[in-house]
């Protein structure tokens, strides 16, 4: 039976990344994701990986965030989103058959885990692999049935995550430095991802203004 | 075929590690400096271009007297383990020609493209640097920790390069590569975690003993493939690559379809190789998948419109040729393994060199015409003879006819295929080559009309042509030479 508080801490996890992935409101979206961070940072904490918490904190939590603003276009002074994401909700509206027929890979990719974790039949006795896994299958799902760029990164960044957690779980203390290894190295590039990402919404925005706002100035009804 | 990997004992040298260290560090140090300078003429780039040569004819000297090496490398409590031989001699070749190319041509260039992004220029340099050094990462590694961190690298700098025009279709076509390259790593991060999970190691040569046949397996290698193939623009994965290609400046595309779809196709046929010997039934999956390629992209390039959607098509289309080693290296007897080994790298190389050259001398007629539709080239048979000689270079050794490079890797792959009795793939390769005629000749066609209305036209400073010319050349003449290359190949498997 796992210790109460590494359940809470999964349940917690499932609860903030599936809020941060189906909120319709985007800055709030955002915000969860924040949250959700700093509760992976607690739970590498709480499994006695101090330096790994510090890079969960740095890079998964505060920059990816701050990435995460500035495509939506918030910054302290200004709350409301600009630009691209000027409506703050999900303009694509989700219907339950499309979600259901959506869910269909991300539970092939459980079932096929399933199976190989049955397989590997090592005594795992913490809540972290089927925090993972259910991590993995939220942002799957996520992923495949979102359109929106920024739900996307989120949904990349959440099956990031539940990888992460898997693979703590899975290795035994032999593999530990490597498998450190492949944390920091998965953690820098989902950062560099998400920012690649959000500067390039940036970047696409300013450019559809500019070609927007060409015509009309020499636009002679107007 | 593991020992032709190299996966050999360890022999640790400190002499010859400090060569590849070099390798490694040039291209990055070259790149930082050449983002500062921001070279404007060729002539810099190719004095700064024979340095990272003149190391790697030191690494070659070093280790051309023996089979290979390899090193365990130590970060911590962190290992390593790198291995040099014939084949990645090679390949780390090949990379080093394609990227200088690719970098003398950009200066020149940047100075003809009407629609230059100024500040895309000073990106470039640094980029490049990179994306040459994590290539040669991947051609060295054999674990699985360094292979992850070379895929990442090699993907995030490509993105990075495709981005540079600064356009909106660029923008977004880059944003949808950026996408799929992301889930490409995750797929390869939870099979690697998979397997670090069950066996607990990540070097390919202790995990070719260690694994076993069973689930955990199978759905690591699934995995671990679906993320490659996809990032390699394998058939049913390749749908990102055409538009990526079509907005994407002339060498940067050179680069991407030479060499950077290939460090894909190369990590997932070595791993297929260590971890899955045995798997005739997988493989000849991934052959119906190459079959598929072959002629789906040789119907499409035929039907294109744009220039760079031919060539873009036509490597999607030669990219299967480079799977078809699957069904032929995996479970078959040691002569057809052996043909196909020479085959697929010799494939590999032709196609490399034979598609920077065409990209470039398209790169050429698409300046001078300013027409980016192959209906545009017409006359370009009288005006600009030079672009057209170089394309059509090329285009021998891409169709595969003789005396070029492509022939005999087609030759190799024939016969391997023949000596194995796999007829389905003898049909591929026929179809591939008769459909790569059909494209190619469908651009002459159009750039020997005779009596086409003079558009104005500015040709492009002789530099450029030279450098297609040469890389069209060096696919063409080293058909003649192959036998150089072929001992480095067959000798990475004997001394092991």
């Amino acid at each position: 039976m796992p210790p109460l508080e590494e359940t809470l801490l999964a349940a917690g996890l499932l609860l903030l990344a599936a809020l941060s992935l189906f909120d319709r409101h985007l800055v709030r979206a955002c915000s969860w994701f924040v949250a959700f961070g700093l509760v992976v940072t607690l739970a590498w904490a709480r499994l006695g990986l101090v330096w790994l918490a510090l890079l969960e904190l740095v890079l998964g939590a505060v920059l990816t965030g701050a990435f995460l603003f500035h495509a939506l276009g918030v910054t302290p002074s200004v709350r409301r989103p600009r630009g691209f994401f000027a409506h703050w909700h999900d303009p694509v509206p989700l219907t339950w058959g499309l979600a259901l027929e959506r869910l269909l890979p991300a539970l092939a990719v459980l079932a096929m885990l399933g199976v190989t974790l049955a397989a590997l039949d090592d005594d795992s006795s913490g809540s972290l692999r089927p925090g993972g896994l259910g991590l993995l299958v939220l942002g799957l799902w996520a992923f495949a049935l979102h359109r929106h760029l920024l739900r996307r990164l989120l949904a990349f960044n959440v099956i990031g995550t539940g990888i992460f957690l898997l693979l703590m779980s899975l290795v035994g203390p032999s593999a530990m430095p490597a498998a450190h290894g492949l944390v920091v190295i998965g953690l820098v590039v989902a950062l560099v991802g998400t920012a690649l990402g959000a500067l390039l919404v940036r970047r696409i925005e300013a450019l559809e203004w500019a070609h927007a706002a060409a015509p009309r100035a020499d636009d002679p009804s107007t | 075929m593991i020992e032709r990997l190299g996966l050999s004992p360890l022999t640790i040298q400190a002499e010859s590690m400090v060569a590849v260290w070099v390798v490694l560090g040039l291209p990055l140090l070259l790149g930082a400096v050449g983002g500062l300078v921001r070279p404007a003429r060729g002539w810099p780039v190719a004095m700064a271009g024979l340095l990272p040569l003149l190391a790697l004819a030191w690494l070659w000297r070093d280790v051309d007297s023996e089979a290979g090496r390899s090193w365990m490398i130590e970060i911590g409590s962190l290992a390593l383990y790198w291995r040099i031989n014939g084949l990645t001699l090679i390949l780390i070749a090949l990379t080093y020609l394609i990227g200088l190319a690719s970098a003398l041509y950009t200066p020149a260039y940047l100075r003809e493209d009407p629609q230059r992004e100024p500040r895309g220029q000073a990106w470039f340099w640094p980029l490049l640097g990179i994306l040459i050094s994590s290539l040669s990462l991947i051609w060295l590694a054999v674990d699985l920790l360094s292979l992850y961190f070379g895929l990442e690298l090699m993907g995030l700098s490509a993105v990075g390069l495709m981005l540079l025009t600064g356009k909106v279709d660029a923008l977004v076509a880059g944003l949808r590569y950026l996408l799929l390259a992301l889930v490409g790593s995750l797929a390869f991060l939870l099979g690697v975690s998979l397997l670090l999970g069950a066996w607990g190691r990540l070097d390919l040569a202790g995990l070719a003993r260690a694994v076993e046949p069973g689930a955990p397996l199978w759905v690591a290698v699934a995995l671990l493939s679906a993320g490659l193939l996809l990032k390699a623009a394998a058939f049913p994965l390749h749908a990102w690559l055409a538009p990526v290609h079509a907005s994407a400046w002339i060498p940067i595309s050179a680069l991407h379809a030479g060499l950077v779809v290939k460090a894909s196709f190369f990590i997932a046929l070595q791993l297929w190789l260590v971890l899955v010997p045995e798997a005739t039934v997988a493989a000849w999956a991934i052959g119906g998948m190459a079959g598929a390629a072959v002629i789906w992209g040789g119907v499409m390039a035929w039907r294109a419109a744009k220039l760079k959607d031919v060539l873009a098509w036509s490597t999607v289309s030669q990219l299967g040729y480079l799977l078809l080693a699957f069904p032929l290296l995996i479970g078959t007897d040691s002569a057809v393994a052996a043909l196909a080994w020479e085959g697929t790298w010799l494939q590999l190389a032709a196609h490399g060199l034979a598609k920077a050259a065409m990209f470039l001398a398209a790169g050429n007629l698409i300046l001078a015409t300013g027409e980016i539709r192959v209906a545009g080239l017409a006359g370009a048979s009288r005006r600009f003879p030079l672009s057209l000689l170089s394309f059509g270079m090329a285009a021998i050794s891409l169709v595969g006819l003789p005396p070029s490079m492509g022939f005999t890797a087609k030759w190799l792959l024939l016969h391997a295929a023949l000596t194995g009795g796999h007829w389905p793939w003898l049909a591929v390769l026929g179809i591939g080559t008769l459909l790569s005629a059909a494209y190619v000749f469908r651009v002459f066609r159009y750039s020997f009309i005779e009596d086409a209305p003079e558009y104005e036209f500015h040709p492009v400073p002789w530099g450029m042509d030279a450098i297609a010319l040469l890389l069209a050349l060096s696919a063409l003449l080293l058909g003649l030479a192959m036998e150089g290359p072929l001992d480095l190949l067959r000798g990475a498997g004997e001394g092991s």
